[in-house]
């Protein structure tokens, strides 16, 4: 019987790294990923135009009627997942896009990158509400430092203090959208700077430099975005480390006889055959929900509530970053211009970072803050045909007179902990393979709702200030939309109230690893992919260092 | 996942309706508005041969034909015409069920408009568009008209959605994206920030 050093589950942000650093120093690990290997030339179809497409990139009735997202399309179908069904308790509705293709949805993010700051660390002392994180940003720093290098973030030095400085690559040039709505937000003591994405400006580390294409978001065929399919998993390979099982749903984690983890057991989904793999730790990266699931799912003599779960907090405190559309218009002094590559990177170039109770942690009526993001702009197709009256000659040309005007906001405001949120597993309902569901408790809390409500206040003074016309709002998205859920492992240094310690480590089971969000305290104003590529290598870097001090016993040479 | 674009988002909201199998794609005239020589029309006639719907009758078609050529006509660049937009409308039908009956009731709805043993398509343009008038703009709308207004809203969002997915759609709207920009292409106007002067 083979034992490995390390199983990681999950090849994503987090596993992606996790495998790289422990490859890399010698350690052999079997990483096990829930779906398929992803073929660029065949899934990433980016460059495609719309008539290249049976239903033009609308996709088929059926595929729009099944979409879990609005990434799973007519671009890429066969990419999300749709057969592993999940639960939600009565009330909640969640929206959950799963990308189960080796290197998950790194393959498809949106590429924002923003430091976590000490001012999210210490929320808790700033404003008396929920606990600080067991680190200080200074711990962290360098290890975000070190990801930026590796991944390559695009943007400028801005000197705020939500929202530290990085190293980064040049920034993406500005538009004249971004002029105009800088100088307006700007009227009104908010922020707008270039955002920091992580999309190759230049070319970096061997891989080449962004051609603007527009269409990131159905996944980059030349890799100039960081992917962990592209970064991190062939230079994993090249070590002769790394075993990747594909198609292997992870179900249980099991323990020897003393209640420490001995490997995993998973599904082969090619065959349905129950296979069971050994390793002296385990890594779990599956992302925040699937990771709980699966820990929840380890029920043993020694772990009646799931593995790790001594504290009874495995599974709660979920967070999530609440979306929607604060305001959309066009602007008119934009009228007639000429077409213009406005979604050079099919996301915003800028952003309206975190303003709010930065000096005063209680001046609004809500706490912590929130970001926003601009969009808009000539897009590949004009969705705002429906807001112009008439046809005709007169109204082609006003199609085209409004093509470079279209203006919208949408906010990412954080909800904070609380025991209405959380994932357990339904006692009842069972998915194709036998495994029982996980079940998702949520619903906004009021501070979120406030932050929307103030959200939206903002984009009409940004709106009047710039001179746009304002024709609405959205609604707030789905819960889930984000795709920024944290917090089902949450890490402190209390083995009574937190599931894993200040590295990651499961307090209960010291050969368990978390490495992705679930172990952020709470999801903070900013995206989550670059917090859990640095957390994560700080925990392989602290894997390696209890392997060298024999916590771990290893053969291999490290 | 900062990174969609809401305003993509809402267009594919629109389109969000009920579910049934896609069927192969069946264009001719236009497979030929998309400038690719290779693609080949899987049924019905090349250029100026006849096309034959796979939805909609033949009386249906042409009037689906020629509401869609008001809607956006070929003048100032081309239109609905050039690109095939008829015929992309009766596969979308064709391949979901829960278009068959606003579109047959539709149509027939244009044809009552038109008048005791008369259809639309064989108005004279100026009693055509006087109909469309009263459907299209606020200041003429009938309460009693209400089923020919819905109908109208739905032939103009599948006249944008057929005709603006075309090479020659795009092309009219001369479409910035999914090109190859050595550099990130950026304002040039920096010494008028706020674009008055533009």
């Amino acid at each position: 019987m083979r034992e490995f050093d390390v199983i990681v589950i999950g090849t994503g942000a987090g596993g992606g790294i996790a495998i790289k650093t422990l490859c890399e120093a010698g350690l052999k690990v079997c990483a096990l990923n829930a779906g398929r290997e992803l073929i660029p030339e065949k899934d990433f179809q980016e460059h495609r135009m719309p008539y290249d497409m049976p239903f033009r990139g609308f996709g088929s009735p059926k595929q729009r009627a099944e979409s879990v997202g609005y990434m799973d399309n007519e671009y890429g179908p066969n990419i999300w997942e749709h057969d592993l069904a999940y639960s939600t308790a009565p009330g909640t509705r969640w929206m959950w896009p799963r990308c189960f293709a080796v290197g998950g949805k790194t393959n498809f993010w949106g590429r924002s990158s923003a430091r976590f700051a000490e001012i999210d660390f210490k929320a808790a002392s700033r404003d008396g509400f929920d606990v600080d994180w067991p680190v200080s940003y200074d711990e962290i720093a360098p290890y975000y430092s070190r990801i930026e290098r590796m991944i390559g973030v695009a943007s400028t030095v801005q000197n705020r203090p939500s929202n530290p400085d990085g190293v980064y690559l040049p920034p993406i040039r500005f538009r004249c959208r971004d002029y105009i709505l800088q100088a307006a937000a700007e009227k009104s003591g908010i922020p707008y700077l270039p955002d920091r994405y992580a999309q190759l400006t230049v070319p970096h580390e061997g891989h080449p430099a962004c051609h603007y294409c527009g269409n990131c978001t159905n996944g980059c065929d030349v890799g100039a975005f960081f992917s962990s399919p592209y970064f991190f998993l062939p230079k994993a390979n090249a070590t002769g480390n790394l075993e990747l099982r594909t198609n292997a749903l992870a179900r249980e984690i099991l323990v020897d006889s003393d209640g420490r983890a001995k490997g995993v057991a998973y599904v082969d989904r090619g065959t349905r055959r129950e296979v069971e793999v050994y390793g002296k730790a385990v890594v779990v990266a599956a992302s925040c929900i699937a990771s709980a699931h699966i820990m929840l799912s380890s029920k043993s003599r020694h772990w009646p509530t799931g593995i790790g779960n001594s504290s009874g907090q495995l599974g709660r405190n979920l967070c999530d970053h609440l979306y929607g559309t604060t305001a959309f218009g066009y602007l008119p002094q934009l009228l007639g211009a000429p077409s213009f590559p406005d979604n050079v990177s099919s996301t915003s170039v800028a952003w309206l970072p975190r303003w709010q109770n930065l000096e005063n942690p209680t001046k609004e009526k809500f706490i912590r803050g929130y970001s926003m993001y601009p969009d808009g702009g000539c897009e590949i197709f004009p969705s705002y045909y429906d807001d112009i009256e008439g046809y005709g000659s007169s109204y082609k040309a006003e199609i085209k007179r409004r093509y470079p005007t279209p203006l919208s906001f949408y906010v990412q405001a954080p909800s904070q902990r609380s025991d209405k949120n959380f994932v357990d597993i339904d006692p009842e309902k069972k998915n194709i393979y036998g495994i029982p569901e996980v079940r998702i408790h949520f619903e906004w809390d009021e501070n979120a709702l406030k932050m929307w409500e103030h959200a939206k206040e903002s984009c009409r003074e940004i709106f009047r200030n710039a001179g746009a016309i304002y024709e609405g709002h959205g609604e707030i998205e789905s819960p889930g939309f984000s795709l920024h859920e944290t917090g089902t492992c949450r890490m402190g240094n209390d083995p009574k109230h937190f599931v894993t310690n200040r590295f990651g480590q499961s307090h209960d089971v010291p050969n368990l690893y978390v490495c992705d969000a679930s172990v952020f305290l709470n999801c903070t104003d900013k995206t989550t992919t670059l917090s859990i590529l640095a957390f994560s290598l700080r925990t392989s870097e602290y894997i390696l260092q209890n392997f060298k001090a024999g916590e771990h016993r290893s053969e291999s040479a490290i | 996942m900062s990174g969609q674009s809401p305003s993509r988002r809402q267009v594919l909201q629109a389109f969000s309706l009920a579910a049934v199998a896609a069927a192969t794609p069946g264009f001719s005239r236009w497979c030929y508005a998309l400038g690719k020589a290779e693609q080949q029309p899987a049924s019905g006639g090349g250029p100026g041969g006849a096309y034959i719907p796979k939805f909609f009758t033949p009386h249906e078609y042409r009037t689906v034909e020629t509401l869609t050529e008001l809607i956006l006509p070929s003048e100032q660049g081309p239109g609905a015409k050039e690109a095939g937009v008829a015929e992309f409308i009766d596969f979308m039908v064709q391949n979901d069920s829960s278009l068959h009956e606003p579109f047959r009731s539709g149509l027939a709805w244009l044809d009552g408009a038109a008048g005791r043993q008369r259809t639309f398509t064989g108005l004279p343009r100026a009693e055509q568009t006087r109909i469309l008038d009263r459907l299209a703009y606020k200041k003429y709308q009938r309460a009693d008209e209400r089923a020919g207004q819905d109908f109208f809203k739905l032939a103009r969002q599948y006249t944008v959605m057929g005709f603006y997915t075309t090479k020659i759609g795009l092309e009219a709207l001369d479409f910035p994206g999914l090109k190859f920009y050595a550099t990130s292409p950026g304002c040039n106007h920096a010494c008028d920030a706020e674009h008055t002067g533009i």
